[in-house]
């Protein structure tokens, strides 16, 4: 008995994992990797990228063509290593990336911890290293991510453009998950004040076990009928939650009349919102993510010190270190902006805008 | 109870018209042990002593009864601690709603456990068969016919059933030929189809679903309307009254003993009155006021200056969950592989010897069991409009917590169908009770585990004084 407690806790976790990671991949499209291996410019510079795994098709189709465009812009070389999922693996990554002559050493890492003594190695012989949107526990690393407190502001900022007063629902992710309340503490900064000043009700507020879509419909579906449908905005933390949202919604006849938040950038959500029933869903550009790293390898490279890097911020690591960290702010979504989406691949114009109405959003024509 | 299933497996030989009656008689045994309860009561000319003996000459299942009080307690309690909100037509309505799906599944997880089985794979298949029902209505169909064709719908719930049934067929081959614990087979199904779904879809959410498929998961479209509600309560009506009158007859042509007249005819009033009841308060809940006046818009209809009163009438899903439990009920008390199954649980040895085929039947069960997650999974990812990668995750917990709660026994032998139905009644209920008076995630979950427990020691010890 007691073995199979283990294992449920085991399968539950991998449930959590799974459900967390739900948003990450962005389009099916499997687009074969634009990586160039060791080919790269013919500069004297040369920037080695550990890879934690390329499982994930986020990597190989979004950050790692952007990032190598930025370094080769700057006419620096271009090495990689991919440790398959492997800590151990990771760890050899590094050194032989140094010993192949990287001078700046751009980690993705796979364990926050284990990594260290590869990171202690790199910076004992003079070469900087970046965590690229992981943490790593050293303080001696450029910490580059998107900021999820940010992601909950944006989504707030938005929706209070929309609906400053009135009775707000917000439909939370995961209780033991700390994103949950990062995404909360950013709404709180928008819509803090008018909550106080009696503006905003928060008539509904609730975790979701697993992130889980028809967990979120059946909170969202007891929060109209317990405030019989007078609701005027729903803070939702993520885009498969929004779906189950939108959904109870309908079922009153109001979807696209009470505006809808949501992150991630899901295929299912920019659909939404060209349909017009979600109001946002806040994108993290993983592009971005990649420039940003090539141009601060870039930097780094030619001698600068982590806090001449552009728009660098302190930031308090739960490990208890002062990171030098890049935080970039995620792009909202709406509207207004659906060309960036499709631009950018993460949606065919096709899927974007089935069902919607002719004349309705300017990219569906 | 051995001596029951050995009594119905005898009869299974015979032609289905003693079947029939040989049903009767386990349920006349079970009543018959009631008597002595009511002469066990110190005040057996007391109000405690009447309704007892009301409960006997009814032939209600005490269980059952005690299960239906609980139910009426917390919808009461819930209804005071909400302000007046949970007993509103518009609560239940969304309550049935909310349980179909658990209730779908329930029903064939009530035979699994029956046998001694179990199944923890249900919640990762409804999501592996939901995620490839979403990608056939939403990317493959569409790329070869165009999207909302008027048939798409029914090939994608025929390719759902399918897969389900094969998939269950294959882990009830291995339960039941290889001869691994089915605890074990399903628990590596738990994870392969979680995996499969993740795979299939590269853990993307798969939306929106074709416009007629979505009319599976109720939503504003996705219900009957009041008039053929109210046909249905007529028709289920009838159905009670002749189906008690056919009993009664059937039982004197045999010579059992029957319930008095007046029980009969009590029951003729109370359950088409019931189903009355519940459909009229279900027709109360309008369609809002948004809905309604699409809805005029469509039909033609005036509106007049008050608002429009549509009713909603019962959701799709909520007459697939009851259409499952009256074909399942019948599967398991009517038809010989309902009754082996049982004769399996109550004595596997017993059942091979007398030349049951044990192994083709446990493997049935789980492809049974597999069919009826293909159906839940069509109305989850209908009603929730996607399929998201985490879709039925955990949802094996509640499956196996309505059916046990239902009375179903893990020691095998025992349990109904409607039990797990008005088991997956009760946890809902719970639950969206609690979400209403909007306790917190973590302590809704200490509630319905605690819940749990509680109903199976009640159920132990009520067991252990009926075997005393």
């Amino acid at each position: 008995m007691k073995r199979s407690r283990h294992l449920f806790a085991l399968l539950a976790a991998l449930a959590m994992f799974v459900a967390a990671c739900g948003g990450d991949g962005a389009d099916g499209d499997t687009s074969t990797s634009a990586a160039t291996g060791a080919t790269g410019g013919e500069g004297d510079i040369t920037i080695g990228f550990s890879w934690n795994n390329f499982n994930e098709e986020r990597w190989s189709k979004f950050d790692e063509p952007a990032f190598v465009a930025a370094i080769e812009a700057g006419g620096a070389e271009y090495i990689k290593a991919d440790a398959a999922s492997s800590a151990e693996q990771q760890l050899t990554d590094v050194e032989n990336l140094i010993s192949q002559g990287a001078d700046v050493i751009v980690i993705l890492a796979q364990d926050t911890q284990a990594i260290l003594p590869a990171v202690e190695s790199a910076s004992s012989q003079g070469i900087p290293v970046i965590a690229y949107d992981r943490l790593i526990e050293d303080d001696r690393a450029l910490y580059l991510t998107f900021d999820n407190v940010g992601v909950g502001r944006i989504m707030a900022e938005v929706l209070f453009e929309q609906v400053s007063s009135g009775n707000f629902a917000i439909i939370k992710g995961n209780g033991s998950d700390a994103n949950s309340d990062f995404l909360r503490a950013g709404m709180e900064e928008v819509i803090g004040d008018a909550v106080a000043a009696g503006d905003i009700t928060i008539v509904c507020e609730e975790y979701t076990d697993d992130w889980l879509a028809e967990v979120a419909q059946e909170t969202m579906e007891q929060c109209l009928t317990q405030n019989g449908n007078d609701i005027q905005a729903a803070l939702v933390e993520n885009d498969g939650m929004a779906g189950g949202v939108v959904a109870a919604l309908d079922a009153q006849g109001l979807a696209g009349q009470i505006p809808v938040t949501g992150q991630d950038g899901d295929a299912a959500a920019l659909n939404r919102v060209a349909l017009g029933t979600q109001l946002v869903s806040v994108w993290k550009d993983a592009r971005i993510l990649g420039q940003i790293a090539g141009e601060a390898a870039l930097a780094l490279a030619g001698g600068a010190a982590l806090e001449d890097i552009p728009d660098v911020i302190e930031f308090e690591s739960p490990g208890g270190n002062t990171m030098t960290s890049i935080l970039l702010d995620p792009t909202p979504i709406t509207t207004e902006n659906l060309n960036l989406v499709v631009d950018g691949g993460v949606i065919s114009q096709e899927d974007l805008c089935q069902g919607v109405a002719a004349g309705s959003v300017e990219i569906c024509g | 109870m051995d001596a029951i299933a050995w009594s119905g497996m005898v009869c299974t030989f015979g032609n289905r018209e003693q079947m029939a009656v040989t049903e009767d008689k386990t349920t006349t045994s079970e009543g018959a042990l009631a008597p002595q309860h009511a002469q066990a009561s110190p005040y057996p000319g007391g109000v405690r002593g009447l309704i007892s003996r009301a409960v006997t000459s009814l032939e209600i299942d005490t269980r059952m009864f005690g299960m239906i009080i609980g139910l009426v307690v917390i919808w009461v309690g819930f209804h005071i601690w909400t302000g007046g909100t949970f007993l509103t037509p518009r609560n239940l309505w969304f309550l049935t709603v909310q349980t179909a799906i658990v209730a779908i599944m329930a029903t064939g997880m009530v035979l699994i456990i029956v046998t001694r089985n179990i199944d923890l794979s249900v919640g990762s298949m409804l999501g592996f068969i939901g995620m490839f029902m979403a990608l056939m209505q939403a990317e493959w169909l569409p790329s070869i016919f165009g999207f909302d064709q008027w048939y798409t719908w029914i090939i994608v719930l025929i390719a759902g059933l399918i897969l389900g049934a094969i998939i269950g067929l294959i882990q009830g081959a291995v339960v039941a030929y290889a001869g691994v614990p089915s605890f074990i087979v399903t628990l590596g199904g738990l994870l392969v189809w979680r995996g499969l779904s993740w795979v299939m879809a590269h853990g993307r959410t798969i939306a929106p679903m074709d416009v007629t498929f979505q009319l599976l998961g109720g939503g504003a479209r996705g219900t009957v309307g009041g008039p053929i509600s109210w046909s249905i309560a007529i028709v289920a009506s009838l159905a009670i009254v002749l189906l008690l009158i056919s009993r009664r007859r059937n039982r004197l042509k045999f010579g059992f003993r029957v319930r008095p007249f007046w029980a009969d005819l009590a029951l003729m009033v109370l359950g088409p009155a019931l189903v009355i009841v519940a459909v009229w308060f279900l027709n109360q809940y309008y369609m809002p006021e948004a809905v309604a006046q699409q809805f005029a818009q469509e039909n033609g209809l005036e509106v007049p200056p008050g608002g429009l009163e549509i009713p909603f009438g019962l959701a799709n899903p909520v007459l697939i969950a009851l259409g499952t439990a009256i074909v399942m009920t019948f599967i398991a008390t009517r038809r010989r592989f309902g009754r082996y199954v049982y004769s399996i649980g109550g004595n596997p040895e017993a059942a091979q010897l007398s030349g049951i085929r044990t192994k083709r039947l446990i493997m049935l069960t789980f492809m049974v069991m597999g069919i009826l997650v293909g159906l839940a999974a069509a109305v989850q990812i209908a009603r929730l409009n996607s399929a998201t990668a985490g879709l039925g995750t955990l949802q094996e917990l509640s499956v196996i917590a309505a059916a046990v709660i239902g009375g179903t026994s893990l020691t095998g032998g025992v349990g109904t169908v409607f039990g797990a139905v008005l088991g997956a009644l009760f946890m809902q209920s719970l639950q969206s009770g609690m979400v209403l008076v909007g306790i917190e995630t973590a302590m809704q979950d200490v509630v319905i585990g605690v819940v749990l427990v509680a109903a199976v020691v009640a159920d132990v010890a009520y067991r252990r004084r009926q075997a005393a």
